[in-house]
C-alpha cells in the first residue's frame, strides 16, 4: 500500500514488517525517529518485540548481539558519532557471524560537530566486517531492510548488515513508499533462528583464539562476505517476483548504452546523478551512470565489466579517507588495475551537509570531458564546491 | 595450504581454548583445596574472576569447567588451603625453572 513516509518511517516500517523481536537502541540525531516510530508500533501491539533501553549505542550493539546469540532476530539504528562509538562492538558482531541488520542514517563525524549528512561515518567502519548498503531514495531504504535481513541470515552469508541512508535528504524527506503486504513479507523473510547460547549446554563464546586458528577464522569470515555480493544479488530477483520493484544487483547502471564518460556514486546523489545524465545525454553528451549499491562486500567483478571499455570515469564521493582521497574512487582504480586503463578522476563533494544539485553535477561532468580532451592526467583527487 | 575447518561461531567448552578441532587446554595447574586448612572465609570465592570457585554443603570447591589455573585464590587465601598443583607432567617442561 502507498503511503507518504520518509526515510526514518520507511525503516521503522521495515523492522516492523520483519517482525523484529529485539530493538536495542540509543537515541541519536537523525537517527532516533526510527526507534521512536518502533516503539509506537510496540505500543500499539502491531509489533512485539522487546525495547532494550541502554546507556549508550556500544551498550545497544552488545545487547543486539546478545540477542542475536540467544536465536533473536535483532534490528537498532545509529549513525556518525554513535556508530564510531560502536566501532568495537561491530568487529564482534561481524567476527561471531550475527545477522544483527542496523540502519545507518549517514551524519558527518566530529570535529567539528554537525549534523548532516556524507557518508564518513559509514566508510569510517568499511573493515569492520558488515555489509553495507547504500540506498537513494526511500522506498529502497524499506526493500534494503527486509532483503538485508535474509542477507544476513542466510547459510552462506551469516554476516550483519548495516543499511545506510543520509540524514535529512532521507530520514526527514517524504516520499511515496509502497508498503508490501505481510504476507508476502512472510513468505520472503522466514525466521532462522541459530541460537548459540543454551543455559543447559554451557559454552564459551569469543574466547582466545591462538595463532594456530585465529588467521583461519578471518579466512573463513572473508570468505562468507564474498560470497554475500552473488547472494543478495538472488534475493534482490526473488524480492523483484514478489514486489514488483528490482534494484539490480551490487551496482546498477543508468543510460550505460554507448556512454563514454561514466559517473559513479552511491546513496542519494544517485538520484541527483540520474536527472543530470537525462540533461547532458539531451544536449548530446556521452553521459552514463553507475549505482554503487553494496559498498561491502565492494563489487570488483560487476565494476570491471561495466567500466573496462568506457573512456573515463568520475567517482563521486561524499567522504574524505583523508591524504588519500575518496572511498569509491579508491575502490573503482583497485577494480580496474591490471585490466583496463581507464582514467579515473576522483571528486570529493557534499561533506558535512553542503549541497550538490544537478548543475554541479553537470559542471564536474564537463570538467572532466574537458581535462580528458586536454590530455590531462587525474589528480589523484579533486575537492569540490569549497 | 587451505584454511582449517572451524566452527562458524568462535566458540569453545568451558575452560578450553577456541582452537578448532584440536580443543587445546589453557590451564597449566589447578587449585586443590585443603579442607582442613579452610576456614569457610570465601575470599576466594570473590577474588575468582571466572566464579569457579563455589560453597557447596559447606565445602569450597572448584569447577574446573571454568577455571583457568591463574592462581588467584591460592595467593589469596588468608590461612594457605589452597595449593596450586600442575596440570602436565614436568618432563613437558611447561612449570620448570
Amino acid at each position: 500500500m502507498p503511503q507518504l513516509l520518509n526515510g526514518n518511517e520507511a525503516a521503522a516500517h521495515a523492522a516492523r514488517l520483519a517482525r523484529v523481536e529485539v530493538l536495542a537502541s540509543y537515541p541519536i540525531t537523525p537517527a532516533a525517529p526510527v526507534m521512536e516510530k518502533i516503539t509506537q508500533f510496540i505500543t500499539e501491539g502491531s509489533l512485539k518485540a522487546n525495547f532494550v533501553r541502554v546507556e549508550s549505542d556500544h551498550s545497544a550493539l552488545a545487547a543486539a548481539l546478545g540477542a542475536s546469540m540467544a536465536g533473536a532476530r535483532s534490528f537498532l539504528i545509529t549513525n556518525s558519532q554513535g556508530l564510531a562509538y560502536m566501532s568495537e562492538v561491530l568487529y564482534h558482531v561481524s567476527g561471531l557471524r550475527q545477522p544483527v541488520v542496523m540502519a545507518v542514517v549517514n551524519r558527518a563525524l566530529a570535529a567539528p560537530h554537525s549534523r548532516f549528512p556524507e557518508h564518513g561515518d559509514a566508510i569510517a567502519q568499511e573493515t569492520a566486517g558488515w555489509i553495507q548498503f547504500f540506498c537513494e531514495n526511500n522506498q529502497e531504504v524499506l526493500d534494503s531492510l527486509l532483503q538485508a535481513f535474509r542477507l544476513g541470515e542466510d547459510e552462506r552469508v551469516r554476516l550483519p548488515v548495516m543499511v545506510n541512508y543520509e540524514g535529512y535528504i532521507q530520514s526527514h524527506t517524504r516520499e511515496v513508499v509502497d508498503l508490501p503486504d505481510q504476507k508476502v513479507v512472510d513468505s520472503f523473510l522466514p525466521l532462522v533462528r541459530r541460537p548459540v547460547l543454551d543455559v543447559e549446554n554451557p559454552l564459551a563464546v569469543n574466547t582466545v583464539a591462538s595463532p594456530a586458528v585465529y588467521m583461519d577464522y578471518k579466512f573463513h569470515q572473508d570468505e562468507a562476505l564474498k560470497r554475500a555480493g552473488e547472494v543478495a544479488r538472488e534475493i534482490n530477483a526473488i524480492y523483484a517476483g514478489l514486489t514488483g520493484r528490482d534494484w539490480g544487483g551490487p551496482v546498477s547502471g543508468y543510460r550505460l548504452e554507448g556512454a563514454e564518460i561514466v559517473l559513479v556514486t552511491m546513496g542519494s546523489l544517485v538520484s541527483t546523478a540520474r536527472v543530470a545524465v537525462d540533461a547532458l545525454r539531451s544536449a548530446g553528451e556521452k553521459a552514463g551512470l553507475l549505482k554503487v549499491r553494496l559498498f561491502r562486500p565492494f563489487p570488483l567483478t560487476e565494476i570491471r565489466a561495466t567500466l573496462k571499455t568506457v573512456k573515463a570515469v568520475v567517482a563521486l564521493d561524499k567522504n574524505i579517507v583523508f591524504s588519500s582521497g575518496g572511498a569509491l574512487a579508491r575502490e573503482i582504480r583497485a577494480g580496474l588495475y591490471g585490466h583496463a586503463a581507464v582514467p579515473v578522476y576522483s571528486y570529493i563533494l557534499g561533506l558535512g551537509g553542503r549541497d550538490v544539485d544537478v548543475e554541479d553535477l553537470m559542471a564536474i561532468y564537463r570538467q572532466v570531458r574537458d581535462q580528458r580532451q586536454a590530455g590531462a592526467v587525474p589528480a589523484p583527487y579533486q575537492w569540490y564546491g569549497l | 595450504m587451505a584454511a582449517k575447518e572451524l566452527p562458524v561461531v568462535p566458540s569453545a567448552r568451558p575452560g578450553t581454548m577456541a582452537a578448532g578441532a584440536a580443543m587445546e587446554k589453557i590451564r597449566e595447574q589447578r587449585p586443590v583445596i585443603d579442607q582442613g586448612k579452610c576456614d569457610l572465609c570465601r575470599l576466594c570465592l570473590f577474588y575468582c574472576p571466572d566464579a569457579a570457585l563455589t560453597l557447596n554443603q559447606g565445602q569450597v570447591t572448584v569447577n574446573l569447567h571454568f577455571c583457568k589455573g591463574c592462581g588467584i585464590c591460592a595467593v589469596e587465601c588468608p590461612v594457605r588451603a589452597i595449593t596450586m598443583v600442575p596440570e602436565y607432567p614436568s618432563d613437558r617442561g611447561f612449570l620448570e625453572k
